[in-house]
Formats: C-alpha cells, sequence, structure tokens
C-alpha cells in the first residue's frame, strides 16, 4: 500500500550545517497491517511519520501510495489524498479548541466535500457513540479529559472512512490506564476494520502491542 | 458553501472570545462607515429639502433675475456677471404679459425691515407682488383673507402676513387679524394670515414675509422697480419658445449679461450639480477613514494568523487545502469589517434619527448598500495578504509550530 525507497530527509539548522533526520529508510507497509514504529527521543520517528502521512515530503527517495510517486503531486492533490487517505492522531491530540467536540469530529468530512452536513453529523455521532463520549458532543476540548480528547482525536482520523492511522505517541499524554484503552481502541481497529494502522512510540511496552515492529536509531531502520 | 458557513461560525465565536480586540479593530470601519453615511444622509436630506422647497414653490414657472446665472446647465463660476446691473420695472411686466401661452407675470419686489406694533419689533422681509402671486406661490390663507386685485389697483395699504411672523408679533396667529402693523412708519392692515408652508432652511421662509401689493409697495421702493419677475406659462405651454420670446422682448431693453430667464427644474439640476460636487468631496474625504480601518483589520489579521499557526497546521493535516484556509481568513476579515459596517450604519441610523426634528437627513437603501458593499470590499481587499500567508504556510511546519 505504501512504499519508502530510499527515502532522507535533510534539515537545515540554524548554524546552516545539514542535519540527516532520516537517512536512506527503506519500508513497505501493507494493507491491513498494525505496526510499531519504536525508538528515542529525537530518532526520526515523526519526520517518518510526516512523510507517510503526506504532510512532508522526503529531500531524496521516493514515496509511493498505491503504487503512485507522490513526488509530483500538487498540493491541493496532496491535501485530498490526506483528507481521504490518511487520518492523524497526535500525541497533544490537536483538537481545535473553539469547535465543539462534534465540529472537531465533522470537521475533515466539510474538508472532504463529500458528505451533506447532516450526513456529516449522523456519522459523527455514530464515531463519538461508539468511543462513548456521545454526552461530549456540545462540550469544548478543553473542557474535557486527556483520554476523552484523544478518543475524540480518534474519531476525527476515522470520518472519512481512511485506509491509514497514524497515531504519533497517542498515548503521550495520558495515564498508563488511560494510554492502555487507547492502545487497545487503536489495535481493534485494526483487527475489527482491517485498518492498517502504524503507532509512533519511544515505549517499548506500548509497540510489544503490535505485531510488527521497526526500530529506528538516529534517522535510521535498524 | 458549508465551509463558508463553518469558517463564519468560527469567526464569530472567536470574535465572541476576543470582544475588545474585536470592537477596537472594527472601531476604524465603524467610523469610516458613519462618517460616510452620514454625510450622504446629510447631503441627501438637504437636496431633497431643496427640491421639496421649490417644488412647493408652484410648477410652470419661469424667474427672471438680473445678472447671468447659469451657464451650460450649472452656476456661473465666479459668481452671476453684473448682478444687480438692471432692475426691471412695470413696463417689463407689460411687455412680457403680451407674449402668448404667458399667464400672468408678477412682479417682485423685497425689502429687509424693520416692523413694529406698539411695543414690539422685529425684523421682516417686505414681499411685494399682484395678487396672483398667492396662486403663484401656492399659498392659502389660514384666517382672514389674501389681497385682491382691486387692492392693488387702489394701493391699498393692507399686508397678507407669514404665519411665524404672526406668531412672534401676536402670539396667536387669528389675533393679528384687523390689527394695525408699522412698517418703516407707515400704518398697514392685517388682513390676512397665510396657511404654513414649512421650511426656511435654504429655500425662502414663505411663512415669514409681509405680503402686500407692489403698487403699494412703491412707498419704500421710490425707483418703482423690481428685483426679478416670475412668468407663468399655461399648462401646456412651450415652454423654450416662450423663453426665446422674453429673451427677445427683454433683449429689446437690456444686454444679453444682464439678466436670465431661469426654468425651475434648470435651477433644481444645477442646485443638484453643487450638492452632488460637494457630496462627493466630503465623501472621498471620508473614505480616506476607512482605508485606516482597512489597514487596521489587516494588522490585527496578521496577528491572528500568527496566534493560530498550530490551528492551521491541524487543518491541513486534516484534508483542508489552501483554499479553505483562504477561505477561512477571508471570510474572518469580511465579517470583522462587515461588522464595523452594519456597527456604523447602525449609529448613523440612531443619530439621523436624532437630528431629524432640525435637519432632514435622510438614509436611503443605496447609501445602506453602498456602506455594506464597502466595507465587505474593504474586508477583502484588506484581508487578502494575511489569508494568503495563512494558507501559504507549510503544513508541516505549522503542525511542529508550538
Ligand atoms: N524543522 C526542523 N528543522 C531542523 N531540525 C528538525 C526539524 N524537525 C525535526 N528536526 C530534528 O530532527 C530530528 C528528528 O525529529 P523527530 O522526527 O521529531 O524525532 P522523534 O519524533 O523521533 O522524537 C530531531 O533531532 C529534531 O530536532
Ligand atoms: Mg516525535
Amino acid at each position: 500500500m505504501i512504499h519508502l525507497a530510499n527515502v532522507s530527509k535533510d534539515y537545515l539548522t540554524d548554524t546552516d550545517s545539514v542535519f540527516s533526520a532520516l537517512k536512506e529508510v527503506s519500508l513497505t507497509i501493507k494493507r491491513g497491517e498494525c505496526i510499531s514504529i519504536v525508538g528515542p527521543s529525537g530518532s526520526g520517528k515523526s519526520t517518518l511519520m510526516h512523510i507517510i502521512g503526506l504532510l512532508d515530503k522526503p529531500t531524496k527517495g521516493t514515496v509511493s501510495i498505491e503504487g503512485k510517486n507522490i513526488a509530483h503531486l500538487s498540493d491541493d492533490e496532496l491535501s485530498k489524498l490526506r483528507s481521504q487517505f490518511v487520518g492523524f492522531v497526535f500525541q497533544q491530540f490537536n483538537l481545535i479548541n473553539k469547535l465543539t467536540i462534534l465540529e472537531n469530529v465533522m470537521l475533515p468530512a466539510l474538508y472532504a466535500r463529500k458528505a451533506l452536513p447532516f450526513e456529516a453529523k449522523s456519522r459523527a455521532m455514530e464515531l463519538l457513540t461508539r468511543f462513548g463520549i456521545a454526552d461530549k458532543a456540545k462540550s469544548y476540548p478543553n473542557k474535557i479529559s486527556g483520554g476523552q480528547q484523544q478518543r475524540t482525536a480518534i474519531a476525527r482520523a476515522l470520518m472519512n472512512n481512511p485506509k491509514l492511522i497514524l497515531a504519533d505517541e497517542p498515548t503521550g499524554n495520558l495515564d498508563s490506564k488511560t494510554g492502555k484503552e487507547i492502545m487497545r481502541l487503536l489495535t481493534s481497529l485494526n483487527k475489527k476494520e482491517s485498518l492498517t494502522v502504524i503507532i509512533v512510540t519511544h515505549d517499548p511496552t506500548i509497540a510489544s502491542r503490535t505485531k510488527k515492529k521497526i526500530h529506528i536509531r538516529d534517522g535510521r531502520l535498524v | 458553501m458549508n465551509g463558508i458557513i463553518f469558517a463564519l461560525r468560527s469567526a464569530v465565536e472567536d470574535f465572541g472570545r476576543n470582544k475588545l480586540r474585536t470592537l477596537l479593530t472594527s472601531l476604524g470601519i465603524l467610523i469610516g462607515v458613519s462618517s460616510v453615511v452620514l454625510l450622504m444622509a446629510f447631503g441627501l436630506g438637504l437636496k431633497k429639502y431643496i427640491e421639496n422647497q421649490f417644488a412647493s414653490l408652484g410648477t410652470n414657472l419661469l424667474r427672471i433675475v438680473p445678472g447671468k446665472i447659469l451657464e451650460g446647465g450649472s452656476f456661473r463660476a465666479g459668481g452671476p456677471a453684473s448682478l444687480g446691473g438692471i432692475k426691471f420695472d412695470i413696463k417689463d411686466v407689460q411687455s412680457l404679459e403680451k407674449i402668448s401661452q404667458v399667464e400672468y407675470v408678477l412682479p417682485v419686489f423685497s425689502k429687509s425691515t424693520t416692523v413694529d406694533i406698539g411695543k414690539r419689533s422685529e425684523l421682516a422681509d417686505i414681499y411685494a407682488s399682484s395678487a396672483d402671486i398667492f396662486k403663484g406661490l401656492n399659498l392659502k390663507a389660514a384666517y382672514g383673507q389674501i389681497f385682491t386685485k382691486s387692492d392693488v389697483d387702489k394701493h391699498a395699504k393692507i399686508v397678507v402676513i407669514g404665519p411665524k411672523i404672526a406668531k412672534k408679533l401676536f402670539m396667536y396667529e387669528d389675533s393679528a387679524i384687523g390689527k394695525n402693523i408699522k412698517v418703516e412708519g407707515q400704518n398697514f392692515r392685517i388682513i390676512g394670515v397665510l396657511k404654513a408652508k414649512g421650511g426656511g432652511f435654504g429655500g425662502p421662509d414663505l411663512d415669514s414675509f409681509l405680503y402686500m401689493p407692489y403698487t403699494t409697495a412703491m412707498v419704500f421702493n421710490p425707483e418703482k422697480t423690481f428685483i426679478a419677475l416670475v412668468v407663468k406659462t399655461t399648462d401646456n405651454a412651450n415652454v423654450a419658445q416662450i423663453k426665446k420670446d422674453i429673451n427677445n422682448r427683454l433683449l429689446r431693453r437690456y444686454n444679453e449679461d444682464n439678466f436670465s430667464v431661469i426654468q425651475q427644474e434648470e435651477l433644481l439640476s444645477a442646485i443638484g450639480q453643487i450638492f452632488s460636487i460637494m457630496n462627493l468631496v466630503l465623501v472621498s474625504i471620508a473614505a480616506i477613514s476607512l482605508v485606516v480601518g482597512g489597514v487596521g483589520i489587516m494588522n490585527i489579521m496578521y496577528v491572528t494568523v500568527t496566534e493560530r499557526i498550530k490551528e492551521i497546521g491541524i487543518r491541513r493535516a486534516i484534508g483542508a487545502t489552501k483554499r479553505d484556509i483562504l477561505t477561512q481568513f477571508m471570510t474572518e476579515a469580511v465579517a470583522l469589517s462587515l461588522f464595523g459596517g452594519i456597527m456604523g450604519l447602525t449609529i448613523s441610523f440612531l443619530i439621523v434619527l436624532g437630528v431629524q426634528r432640525f435637519f432632514p437627513a435622510y438614509i436611503d437603501t443605496m447609501t445602506i448598500t453602498i456602506a455594506l458593499v464597502v466595507s465587505s470590499v474593504i474586508g477583502i481587499v484588506f484581508g487578502v495578504l494575511p489569508a494568503k500567508r495563512a494558507a501559504d504556510l507549510s503544513p508541516i511546519d505549522s503542525i511542529r509550530y508550538e
């Protein structure tokens, strides 16, 4: 489904030297896999995830989605692909604070321009109900717990029926009990709906919950 | 479309969160829009008022005045040429009355003077003419009666007075009837008080005049001349032809530059032109404050964009295109500007309502439309650069922004 070939990502640092966050990374992700990307802080996990999620482009190497090289896609095409293909879950939840929980979940559907507002609303309510936070639909993000916010973020990620869920340290801001619940939720998405799920983490115990593990250190797969 | 509604909602919510900032930002637009709207309202009101004043003077009237006043349809630059150079006399009246389709010719003599009734004295204007003056100017008696042709022929020492001066002198209009009034030492009997015509702003104040037969008024007018003549034409008259005839007859006695024959409509359009130009100048000056308001909006929109880089990153990550982000911030800028515009309009309405009793200000739908369109356009023009900057932010840098 996704193939990275010799992907490198260089950053220009403050001292005008080049820093390679990713070095010659090649990997293949198949449909329905559940993978964790494990490595210490600063090893390049987020960079890799952003490239897989089409938020960033590599300095060198190619990224193909369903066999198609994305290097030549326009900004609009990439936006559309992000909207339909990927759902992101972040460590800091990244909900929009001035929108309600329901509106946050509906937002991807509005940008995708596929569903009518009432359809988007009923799908969003369905997801919220499934994750046990339907009663929070009219609340604002800063009024609910971290676990509830992360559930909201997962609901938002699922809104447009993506093929791939990318979760960057999804339990990093949660206590261990809540973290476990969120992990269970993510892995169940893979099992029950055969969604491809990639979980980025520095925590080996979290990583142990996925079948496949990719280890990364200093920008290289190990 | 859904996107815009959503963006609008989130913009309005944002405004609610930053009430003071929103108010201060839209203050520039508010001031600009209210000054433009008020100037237009006052200009329009004044124009309408003067038009009404003239219209109430009666129709089918041609005015003959000394000097050249109009040139090519507008007021002559540098004022009338040789104003006061000539005065008309009874021979002109008789000569013009011979023109076919002329119903009557009113001689007009007027003089500012003081009048008194024993202990009270007031400033007043004498307006002397023939008995047809009341028909010509659409004046009717409220109490007593107006003077007649025979009064004019007899040089009767009588006056018909306007309601304003009647109130000033006698408190109650009807108590003026039959009383004597002294004008420059001469006694006149008041035989009538006119119905109020209203006005007195910009146009002649017909309610304050003392009307008397022009024959009687000769005592104040030893030269027996008139400052103007008013020609009443029949209803279906060929006005252009009559004007030509009047010109020809007057040219036998006077030079071309020494008099003007003016049709009501010409005067109206000339006045209208002056108001349009005056208003345009004032409105343009007021429009500068709109630009200042626009710059304020641009400034605050740049701040908003910087504050919300992370939010922009999140939106891009979940599928927003550059265009979606552009629309969102443009919507906000327009909403901000339109908010200022609507506030400005509201305040203008209140002010116009407040001054209504003293000044005939008037806000028409055109003014409202202009105010709303202009404030939207300002939002677009000054919102586009900040919105473009927001749209052009790289998704990855934005989502990583802390
Ligand atoms: N925009 C950037 N400019 C320069 N260096 C960056 C930038 N983004 C990330 N880095 C660096 O790249 C390395 C990898 O970052 P990241 O992928 O976030 O690591 P991880 O997610 O594994 O903690 C880090 O050392 C980080 O400082
Ligand atoms: Mg990271």
